[in-house]
């Protein structure tokens, strides 16, 4: 079903073609299309123009040329159901922070740079070709960073500064022009970058033939910059260059992978087996091998980790702008005083509950990470009441500390699980689903502490196992395609595991909400860090005790203590990949 | 003719270790064609530039010496002479490089270029053209005795079993025999590009070509099924700018059949001086093989000068 009404935020140094890239899928899936554009560029008004005389239907696109500070005004406009951004990353914090609560989804490409890696077993002369279609050619939206193999430095270089002499760079419609330009705030920011890069001891060469009127900046190779210096960190601007050696594989790979911005790269490399191993360790969105920039409609094209999260291109691309047709409606969950400083940073302290009656309780839970419990940080424990008010057990209060700890055993056990084939993550699955059998009693008796029923219980147990053995079999099906499209070479979609998923569960259905929690982020290659529901985690814990023996340690970690302390430490822990809430709307 | 290339000793460790992405080649030759266009005057201007490289040939079975004065007449003055007079350039001297004919037909053409008082040089193709499967004795004996005849530059095809088979000392050393029997002869190597069977191959008999001394290297002989195209020619490019980069000779490079029409000869142009620059835009390093081309070129310039487009019947046959 399709998404109503999409807000389209361009940044000014957009291309024609990436707003294109947007527009088109939007329509063609039915949904309107309000645009926002930098004033400094007419064409969307042109194309506007032209969609609104296409006659029946006035209203499809829309085009609004304006600063990029009317991008939160937009984007919080009642109707809007969806805002694709695409620019610069600070702007897209923004956007993300004043869009929260609001039932409005948001499609993020951020940040325009690539990287080219190169290897000595590739054709020197054709990856210098592949530099030109990357950086300087007016397909690429963005800088170039090259990593190249030591043992061909050299000659790459030679080969790349003889070819950026016969650049000609003008109006576009000059027919025998390489590149164009993107405006003057494009050019100022390469210049900054440049003098910058200068400063820090970097080696800059910049050739071509190029008006010198000031929209234009030449090609501009940066070599020698020192990786620790902010230059190098930061993000590089059109039309620069950045060049590092690299000396093996693994030493590459490690560059590569060590920048926050994942977006796209080629590897060259005339080895196959060498370029498909690099193709597959590198984090990034996209990925091509001995070529830059294959663009085609029918294939997604998108990024990971800062470079945002939404796809273009293919089916992917098409699913952006639909929604399941069984999605409710979603209300808006804004809170009218939401302070995020103080949010979640006191815990608040439990008294001792009153006099014990009753049968002694457990010793308390400790906290289960790394495969086993432990006791928590804070060495504390917080009382949990069954329904009838009395005491039902102890658990331990988790703190940031303990989340630090527990996403690090997460990550420890990450690799491994990922490199799991399917079946044994089915196998897995199905052997958690059968100890969750073998404990129905107990954990019926435990629930019908907390009020529930005993059939209620005993039913709520078999669906957990049931949803258990299910999520295992489909661990089976993986979802990777192999799509033969337009280009030369086939395209492998790969569906990646995200790495760790924090869960932090509903207060109810305590264990049918953990588990239908912690099923698919397993059998999808994950690992988790799940706090389960306040109310009472003490069924979560009991699954653990079988966790504890069935899985490799690491896999599921669990944390208990105050909900919202606990989400505060996750949601700022920056190496947990994807955050799933359940909760107040806080 | 200016100085030969005296070649270098055979080093394997040149062609060792290249690596040539098919995909990649195909696509900057897509990207040469569509990039550098040329119009109006400028466009008149290359191809008046583009008539000075070619190497007016005719090889075919049935050439007697009537054809060969008609084609050497042509030679040394290729464009109408009203229309050079249109654009000024009738006093320019504006002749083909050279006239490319068999073996046989040297002397008739010899012949007819001192009756027209053309200096213009007579290349001639030997051993073996086409297929250069002939013995050895022979080839080297046709060369000298095309020498003998009067032609200046000789065309010679490389034994393509020795490529596909890898024995580069072999094909270094039969070409090295060919320098020799040649004398002072200009020296143009024909790799027969389209039965090589890959770009690979092609670049390291290039090198290898370069390495034993030949002048030019010529891309197909234009009697293959594939002749001369752009990711072949960008290969061959590469290398000949390689062997300057060690060296610092100069090697010319020939492309030659299948270039018909004026456009692609102005994309010819453009990928030369596009990967090699413009010192190599000179007949002494530059040529193009090619025999209804110059009709073609000088259909353009006609409609040009007049506006109008020509009959082929308007213009002087060759």
């Amino acid at each position: 079903m399709r998404t109503g009404v999409i807000g389209l935020i361009l940044p000014p140094t957009f291309s024609f073609l990436e707003m294109m890239w947007r527009i088109c899928p939007a329509l063609a899936m039915g949904c309107t299309v309000v645009a926002l554009v930098p004033p400094t560029s007419p064409t969307p008004l042109l194309l506007a123009q032209l969609a609104g005389e296409l006659g029946s239907f006035p209203g499809i696109l829309n085009v609004i040329s304006g600063p990029a500070s009317l991008g939160p005004i937009l984007a919080s406009q009642p109707a809007i159901q969806k805002v694709a951004f695409c620019g610069a990353l600070e702007e897209g914090r923004v956007l993300r922070r004043s869009l929260a609560g609001k039932c409005v989804e948001l499609g993020l490409a951020l940040g325009m740079e690539s990287l080219l890696l190169l290897t000595d077993t590739a054709d020197v002369d054709s990856a210098v070709e592949g530099v030109v279609d990357a950086a300087w050619s007016d397909r690429g939206p963005g800088g170039l960073r090259l990593l190249i193999q030591e043992s061909v430095w050299d000659e790459f270089m030679r080969r790349l500064q003889e070819r950026m002499g016969r650049l000609r760079s003008g109006q576009g419609l000059d027919g025998a022009v390489d590149m164009g330009t993107r405006g003057a705030a494009a050019c100022d920011l390469a210049q900054r970058f440049v003098h910058e890069a200068q400063s820090q001891g970097a080696q800059v060469f910049q050739a071509g033939d190029v008006p010198p009127k000031s929209p234009f900046y030449p090609p501009t190779l940066v070599s020698n910059l020192p990786p620790a210096s902010p230059c190098a960190q930061a993000e590089v601007p059109w039309p620069v260059v950045v060049a590092s050696p690299f000396r093996t594989a693994k030493e590459a790979l490690a560059v590569a992978n060590g920048t926050p911005r994942g977006g796209s790269a080629s590897v060259w490399s005339e080895r196959l087996g060498q370029a498909l191993e690099l193709g597959y360790g590198l984090q990034m969105g996209t990925v091509w091998i001995n070529a830059h920039n294959l663009r085609d409609p029918s294939v997604p094209t998108g990024g990971c980790k800062e470079s945002g999260c939404s796809w273009h291109g293919g089916p992917d691309g098409l699913y952006e702008y639909l929604r399941p047709s069984r999605t409710p409606i979603q209300v808006s969950c804004l809170s009218k005083n939401m302070n995020y400083d103080t949010f979640g940073l006191a815990v608040p302290s439990t008294l001792p509950a009153g006099p014990e009656i009753g049968p002694s309780p457990a010793p308390p839970y400790g906290l289960f990470v790394g495969g086993r419990f432990q006791a928590p940080g804070a060495r504390s424990s917080r009382p949990i009441q069954d329904s009838s008010g009395n005491l039902h057990g102890y658990v331990a209060e988790g703190g940031a500390k303990d989340i630090r700890g527990a996403v690090e055993a997460a990550h420890q056990a990450a690799p491994g699980w990922a490199g799991q084939s399917p079946g044994a993550r089915a196998g897995l699955l199905w052997a958690l689903a059968a100890a969750l059998e073998r404990r129905k009693s107990t954990l019926a008796s435990r629930l019908e502490r907390q009020g529930v029923e005993l059939k209620a219980a005993e039913a709520e147990v078999e669906l957990s196992a049931r949803r258990l053995r299910a999520w295992g079999a489909r661990a089976q099906a993986q979802g990777h395609t192999l799509q033969v499209s337009g280009l030369r070479g086939p395209v492998l979609r790969l569906r990646e595991p995200l790495g760790v998923l924090a869960v932090v569960c509903p207060d109810e259905w305590p264990l049918l909400a953990f588990v239908s929690l912690l099923a698919p982020a397993l059998a999808c290659g994950n690992t988790v860090v799940m706090v389960p529901s306040a109310a009472c985690p003490l069924l979560a814990l009991e699954v653990c005790q079988d966790m504890a023996t069935l899985f490799p340690a690491g896999l599921a970690n669990v944390v208990t203590g105050d909900r919202d302390h606990l989400t505060r430490c996750l949601a700022l822990h920056q190496d947990v990949q994807a955050l799933w809430y359940f909760g107040s709307a806080q | 003719m200016s100085a030969h290339n005296r070649g270098t000793d055979l080093d394997l460790s040149w062609i060792s270790k290249i690596q040539v992405n098919h995909p990649a080649v195909l696509r900057r030759a897509e990207q040469i064609q569509a990039r550098r266009t040329v119009k109006k005057e400028w466009q008149a201007a290359w191809l008046l530039k583009a008539v000075t490289f070619i190497d007016l040939t005719t090889l075919s079975g049935d050439d007697t010496s009537s054809n060969i004065q008609r084609l050497c007449y042509k030679a040394k003055y290729p464009i109408r002479e009203d229309l050079l007079k249109a654009l000024n350039m009738h006093d320019k001297g504006i002749t083909t490089a050279a006239v490319c004919v068999y073996p046989a037909r040297v002397c008739d053409a010899v012949r007819a270029l001192k009756a027209a008082g053309c200096n213009i040089p007579v290349a001639s193709v030997a051993t073996g053209f086409p297929a250069g499967q002939t013995h050895l004795k022979t080839r080297l004996e046709e060369i000298r005795l095309a020498v003998e005849d009067g032609a200046t530059e000789i065309d010679v095809v490389i034994n393509r079993s020795l490529v596909l088979t890898g024995q580069w000392e072999a094909l270094y050393d039969e070409i090295r025999q060919f320098r020799k029997a040649c004398g002072e002869a200009h020296l143009k190597t024909i790799l027969a590009t389209g039965e090589l069977g890959s770009l690979t191959n092609v670049y390291k008999a290039s090198m290898i070509a370069m390495m034993a001394g030949s002048d030019f290297i010529k891309t197909s002989t234009g009697k293959e099924t594939v002749n001369a195209t752009f990711p072949v020619a960008i290969v061959m490019l590469r290398a000949i700018r390689d062997f300057f980069w060690k060296t610092g000779n100069k090697i010319g490079f020939k492309p030659a059949g299948g270039i018909r029409s004026a456009k692609d000869s102005l994309a010819w142009l453009s990928l030369v001086k596009e990967e090699l620059g413009d010192e190599w835009l000179k007949p002494e390093l530059f040529r193009i093989g090619a025999s209804t081309l110059l009709s073609d070129i000088e259909r353009q310039i006609y409609h040009h000068v007049t506006g109008r487009y020509a009959a082929y019947h308007d213009l002087p046959m060759s």
